[in-house]
């Protein structure tokens, strides 16, 4: 590592200024977990590091627009985790952040600072992606707000500009009957990232899905919605042929590769089983 | 450290273990430095220096974090409790006689044999101090959980477990923990919900 300039802003306006006029190489900071790693290795090493953690407006979780979940770009996991509203509306993310890393982690990692990092093997960008969340994306001159599949384009690589900073995350409100589910598949250690993650959230109707989102992670360079599947699951009784099918879909249009956490073979086909363990518990 | 430009020494102003402490320090000043080297709070260890052992724990704000990740920086305007200071913390009022006092958790590892060669010990029980703060009473599912980024080489975890529940006035043994709890587990069953067995469907209770 070496020395950095070092802004604490206490206003996003002074943050999105600072973030516009710095030279060189600018990081911004939520609580730094993922950064102070590859600082720490030289993987990066930036000239302006701007903390966002005094900026009110980044801070809390409260209702969304239209009855939904909006959470601050700097909410803490952990918060997340805790929620009391998060954990009565939306369960399904209280539980995947309560998985995240270990609990220091989620102490001090924000929910922003997750997404931007957008390391594909992340739990909870699934699971936001399944339940159909947005990014919003500030800077000087203006917001835009992001669906998630449109905010992850590579190996750890946003749609997120230079001069942009994520202020919030929304998750709209859930259609009545949703169930949805994230498993995670961890062979090697409980606070490894998985080798494969499945998100899904499916509306059933008398037994029938009437809408379906499955999303995989770790198993390519995004997390990845799994349309094919998707489709072959809408309209239809989940039996357990149907399941399969989406299963063998799923493990069908990913492209994992090789890594510590299992060749690309092994990982297609444990996100075969993974994808059916979760649509089966959903059916 | 590299070499320090202009603008790249600030000052910071925090509490530790109870005090003020203003000091001027390069920003990439890692808090687990910063309280070893500046302070001589040679208690806190760093061990894997990438978050995931747990013998760098302190706490800040009362939770627990790596002050192996921390910038310095990052901690001024917070309250930082290392192992030196919660030993000797006079605990604030508890009428309801629920929270554990630090040196109910030390005694409790003596006693208990929670530890070996002891360099992940200060982490570990500032950890599991936290978690009773929070938890007073906590299950054994509780106690894994929020343990299990605190890697012990020695004692194989019973002991710990052990220890935990003896400080938590819970019998030492309590209900069995599965082996594998964790591994391959789903996120979306209640948090009440019966233990598991690892790797079994499982999510129609996660209706959201």
């Amino acid at each position: 590592m070496q020395p950095f300039e070092y802004a604490a802003p206490e206003r996003l306006n002074d943050a999105l200024e600072r973030l516009a006029s710095a030279a060189g190489e600018t990081i911004v900071l939520g609580g730094g977990t993922a950064a102070v790693l590859l600082m720490k290795q030289d993987l990066i090493a930036p000239d302006t590091v701007i903390d966002l953690g005094r900026i009110p407006e980044l801070q809390g979780i409260d209702a969304g627009p239209g009855g939904g979940l909006r959470i601050g770009g700097t909410c803490r996991l952990a918060e997340l985790e805790e929620s009391a509203a998060v954990r009565a509306a939306y369960p399904v993310i209280a539980q995947t952040a309560h998985r995240i890393g270990n609990v220091r982690v989620r102490s001090v990692a924000t929910v922003g600072g997750n997404l931007v990092h957008a390391d594909p093997a992340q739990d909870l960008p699934p699971v936001l992606m399944a339940l159909g969340a947005t990014a919003t994306c500030v800077s000087r001159s203006g917001a835009r707000r992001l669906a998630l599949d449109e905010f992850f384009v590579g190996f750890m690589e946003t749609a997120i500009r230079r001069d942009e900073i994520l202020t919030e995350v929304e998750v709209p409100p859930l259609p009545p009957g949703l169930r949805a589910t994230y498993v995670k598949f961890t062979p090697r250690s409980e606070d490894d990232y998985g080798t494969v993650n499945v998100a899904c959230a499916l509306v059933v109707e008398d037994g029938a899905c009437r809408s379906a989102t499955l999303v995989l992670g770790g198993v390519g360079a995004t997390p990845q919605r799994i349309r094919s599947a998707e489709a072959h699951l809408t309209g239809h009784p989940l039996s357990e042929a149907r399941i399969a099918e989406a299963a063998r879909l799923a493990a069908d249009e990913i492209e994992p590769w090789d890594d510590l956490r299992g060749s690309a073979g092994y990982k297609r086909a444990m996100a075969r089983v993974w994808t059916a363990r979760a649509l089966l518990g959903l059916a | 450290m590299g070499e320090e430009a202009p603008g790249r020494e600030i000052p910071i102003r925090l509490r530790v273990n109870g005090r003020n402490v203003e000091e001027r320090i390069p920003t990439d000043t890692l808090l687990v430095d910063f309280l070893r080297t500046r302070l001589g709070l040679t208690g806190t260890k760093e061990s894997c220096s990438v978050g995931v052992c747990g013998a760098c724990t302190v706490l800040l704000d009362g939770r627990p974090v790596s002050s192996c990740l921390m910038l310095a920086v990052l901690a001024g305007n917070h309250d930082v409790w290392t192992v030196e200071g919660l030993t000797g913390r006079r605990e604030e009022a508890d009428p309801s006689g629920t929270l554990r006092r630090f040196a109910d958790v030390q005694h409790a590892f003596l006693e208990q044999e929670g530890l070996q060669c002891g360099i992940c010990t200060p982490g570990v029980i500032v950890s599991a101090y936290a978690l009773l703060q929070k938890t007073p009473r906590p299950t054994n599912e509780q106690i894994t959980n929020w343990m299990a980024g605190n890697l012990c080489r020695c004692t194989g975890y019973r002991s710990i477990l052990r220890s935990i529940r003896a400080a938590a006035g819970l019998s030492p043994i309590g209900e069995p923990v599965e082996e594998d709890a964790g591994h391959g587990a789903e996120a979306g069953r209640p948090a009440e919900g019966k233990p598991r067995r690892s790797g079994a469907p499982g999510g129609s209770d996660a209706a959201v």
